[in-house]
């Protein structure tokens, strides 16, 4: 009855607003749908709470965790603690019923706000109904370089502030996995650790014993200059396969505000869950027989993150956008997927498969002009789900295109469902990252969940698979957001959940 | 301890209040005070129900109350809190707050969902006569945040290595010649360093031996440092400075002269003009 519902509205509301359906074939994919033709389910929740409408913070780069009870959902952006400056905590967003209703808890210990931030429940959270989850934060403030914390807790609704298991100065990025092997939570944290030695950052710190010990491994084999890029992306299949992909810059002239990096995509594979004698070398490149396979070679990719204007794609800086997912069930096949410059574009995204651990590739399954913000996942039955977000026009008409794309076929076919089609001018932006450096998508019980940024205004015609629900006051006749007394609120960037049924 | 003592003493405040009906005694109001430096959000409400929450999503607990809101006294302009609301508070000592009692409580944001969940820091007893109570609150409440403004800025003061009113004629890039000499460190979270020379108007501390001084600051818009200060040529102001320990080059070249690096890295250590009165008025108490 729900499902029918949903779709009748997003029918419906497409015939009136001259929108698109609610899930489409992009014009620039292969023109028929696939061996699935039913439409996704779309849900779509902006995860500000109503308590908080009167907020219009830049609350980019979000991420989601899901627990193993899947109304239990922990998500995160670059959302300040409402209390103010001073507090000694910082927030994350929580959710008890799959995601339909939101509340925020600020139990992070980090001044405020985040630097950086994800979180990944654990697989001994059976146990514990609301936890245990963890994290991998920069804790604020980051004036004096930035500090990893690795942080857990048994309870995501309790108020008492998650504790810190670990923590390493200079490090950028962490970004975290968490499965559960031989009953213990198996943590892996990807980050670029500047203390590692001539400039081979990329790092995993791993945890075997639920974060009571954590080892960083190096896993750079090749001289870089300077470094790795900041996105160091981990991705485990239940038969304890881990792979992470990193960017081994090669060259890079430019600073840290402008600049183009020559740089190579790399992935490492270990086939014991990161335990292995040495770990991570499992997968060697047949060019230099170096650990670390060589997806791609020699790319171009600009660095911009730019003062005082703002970021060159709709606003957002670019220079570091990767993803990377197993299939759970089957190791041997993944995909991955990055950003470069092709071209004229300012950047562009790439999508290949492995069908074979990693030892060999494919050409660009997809290649997307002016797009970021790639998050990979593959659900239970093999479905590949592919969001990210793309510039469409130029100047005052340009758009920033949230895309969910689902195959499974390696993309000779795609479903794809525009979750939201927001103007890329509005609201100017407060601090980089506008949108985020990534956002994040997981396979949960039959659905992709995931996460992402984009403009607020409750207008219909931004969000073509159906209206988001609004925790928060609006006024859907004015397209309007309002405060607790019926004032107007300004537009901002909010962090947006959604579910699509994963295509069958 | 302390939090357990503030109880304590409210629950003497709220014994004078039954006995003389009247505005806590001084101490109360030192209490007060107190309790407000540490408070984000500060209302007076009736205890509706104990053991319960006011909204979907907080845990139940014995230490959780629902609170009707009569008046907020204070809270963060983002939260939308009401005359009316119900509150769930995590009080330190539930047992101490009966159901159909009113009090003010001070507290700082626990969850924020469709309502409010707070966590207490203290609490008094509301006044019997509670127009007569409001508007000394506020005064004092007013008088609280001046007292905690002036207590910050004169905290950055006495901090302070330079305190001058000036002009910013010149901003360029600077980068540290060891990020130079070694790998250039490329990060989002980068500082992307500034250094401006400030034409020295008035020293009003540590006087500086040039009329010039050079100040570094982020540059960069990248999370971690968007709300640092970002000079510009021709910005007038008074700038409340630190010697640079931050970037690891503690002198600096003006005109081909070594000079001390200065540094500007929190939002208030650049003020308004106007503000100079005031800094000037803090600086002569010390």
């Amino acid at each position: 009855m729900r499902t029918t519902l949903l779709l009748g509205l997003s029918l419906l509301s497409s015939l009136i607003l001259g929108c698109p359906p609610a899930s489409n074939v992009n014009p620039g994919s292969p023109s028929n749908p696939g061996p699935a033709t039913t439409l996704p389910v779309v849900t779509l929740v902006d995860i500000i709470p109503e308590s908080l409408g009167g907020e219009t913070n830049q609350d980019s780069e979000p991420f989601l965790a899901a627990h193993s009870d899947p109304n239990v959902l922990a998500a995160s952006a670059f959302t300040p603690n409402p209390s103010g400056a001073s507090s000694s905590t910082a927030p994350i967003f929580i959710s008890l019923d799959g995601g339909d209703t939101w509340t925020l808890n600020a139990i992070v210990p980090s001044a405020a706000m985040t630097c950086d931030i994800t979180q990944a429940f654990g697989g001994t959270a059976v146990n514990l109904p609301r936890g245990t989850l963890y994290n991998g934060i920069l804790r604020n403030p980051c004036s004096n370089g930035t500090t990893l914390r690795e942080l857990d807790t048994p309870d995501i609704a309790s108020s008492a502030p998650m504790a810190v298991q670990n923590s390493r100065d200079d490090v950028d990025q962490p970004f975290i996995q968490v499965v559960q092997f031989q009953n213990k939570d198996h943590i892996f944290i990807g980050n670029n650790d500047f203390g590692g030695p001539n400039g081979r950052t990329a790092t995993l710190d791993l945890s075997t014993d639920g974060g009571s010990t954590y080892q960083p491994i190096r896993l750079e084999k090749r001289n870089t200059n300077p470094s790795n890029a900041p996105s160091i992306r981990p991705t485990v299949a239940k038969d304890g396969t881990v792979y992470v992909a990193f960017f081994g810059w090669r060259s890079f002239s430019g600073d840290a505000t402008s600049g183009t990096a020559t740089s190579d995509i790399v992935v490492v594979r270990d086939d014991s869950g990161g335990t292995s004698v040495p770990p991570f070398e499992a997968l060697k490149d047949p060019s230099d027989n170096v650990a670390g396979r060589l997806v791609a070679t020699g790319r171009t990719i600009p660095w911009a993150n730019p003062w005082p204007n703002p970021g060159p794609l709709g606003q957002e800086r670019i220079g570091s956008s990767l993803s990377i997912a197993v299939d759970p069930n089957d190791s041997k096949t993944l995909y991955i997927a990055w950003a470069d410059r092709s071209g004229s574009d300012i950047y562009t995204l790439h999508l290949r498969r492995s069908v074979d651990r990693g030892q060999t590739w494919s050409g660009d399954l997809r290649t997307l002009s002016n797009a970021t913000n790639p998050a990979l996942a593959i659900a239970e039955n093999g479905t590949a789900g592919f969001l990210y977000q793309q510039v469409t026009g130029s100047g005052g008409t340009a758009r920033w295109v949230t895309h969910l794309e689902q195959t499974r076929d390696a993309f000779a076919h795609i479903k794809d469902t525009v979750l939201a089609n927001t103007p890329a001018n509005e609201p100017p932006m407060k601090g980089l990252p506008y949108l985020g450096d990534y956002n994040y998508l997981l396979a949960a019980q039959g659905e992709f969940r995931g996460i992402f940024s984009a403009n607020n205004k409750p207008d219909p015609a931004n969000f073509p698979s159906g209206m988001p629900k609004y925790q928060r006051h609006v006024d859907l006749t004015t397209r309007q957001l309002l405060d607790g007394s019926g004032n107007p609120v300004d537009v901002s960037i909010d962090p947006f959940y959604f579910r699509v049924s994963v295509l069958q | 301890m302390r939090k357990h003592w503030i109880v304590q003493a409210s629950r003497a405040v709220v014994f004078c209040l039954l006995v003389i009906g009247v505005l806590p005694p001084t101490n109360g109001a030192q209490d007060r005070a107190a309790l407000m430096k540490q408070a984000s959000i500060i209302f007076r409400g009736t205890v509706k129900k104990k053991g319960d929450v006011s909204f979907k999503g907080v845990p139940k607990s014995d230490r959780t109350i629902v609170v009707v809101v009569e008046e907020v006294i204070q809270k963060p302009s983002a939260v939308l809190l009401s005359k009316g609301a119900q509150v769930t508070v995590d009080a330190i000592d539930a047992a101490a707050l009966s159901a159909g009692s009113s009090f003010v409580f001070y507290t700082e944001g626990w969850i924020y969902g469709s309502g409010v969940a707070v966590r207490e820091i203290g609490h008094e007893a509301a006044p019997v006569r509670t127009a007569e109570l409001a508007e000394p609150m506020r005064a004092q409440l007013e008088q609280t945040r001046k007292e905690m403004s002036d207590s910050e800025l004169r905290s950055r003061l006495d901090a302070a290595d330079i305190v001058v009113i000036g002009q910013v004629t010149a901003v360029h890039p600077w980068n540290p010649p060891s990020l130079v000499a070694t790998r250039p460190r490329i990060s989002e979270h980068a500082a992307n360093w500034q250094e401006a020379v400030i034409r020295v108007e008035t020293a009003l501390k540590g006087a500086p031996a040039d009329h010039e001084v050079v100040v570094r600051f982020p540059g960069s818009w990248d999370i971690a440092w968007a709300s640092t200060p970002k000079l510009q040529s021709g910005q007038s102001g008074t700038f409340i400075l630190q010697k640079d320990k931050i970037t690891g080059v503690p002198r600096a070249a003006l005109a081909g002269r070594p000079v001390d690096a200065h540094t500007a890295l929190k939002p208030g250590d650049v003020l308004p003009i106007g503000e100079a009165q005031r800094v000037r008025a803090l600086l002569r108490k010390e």
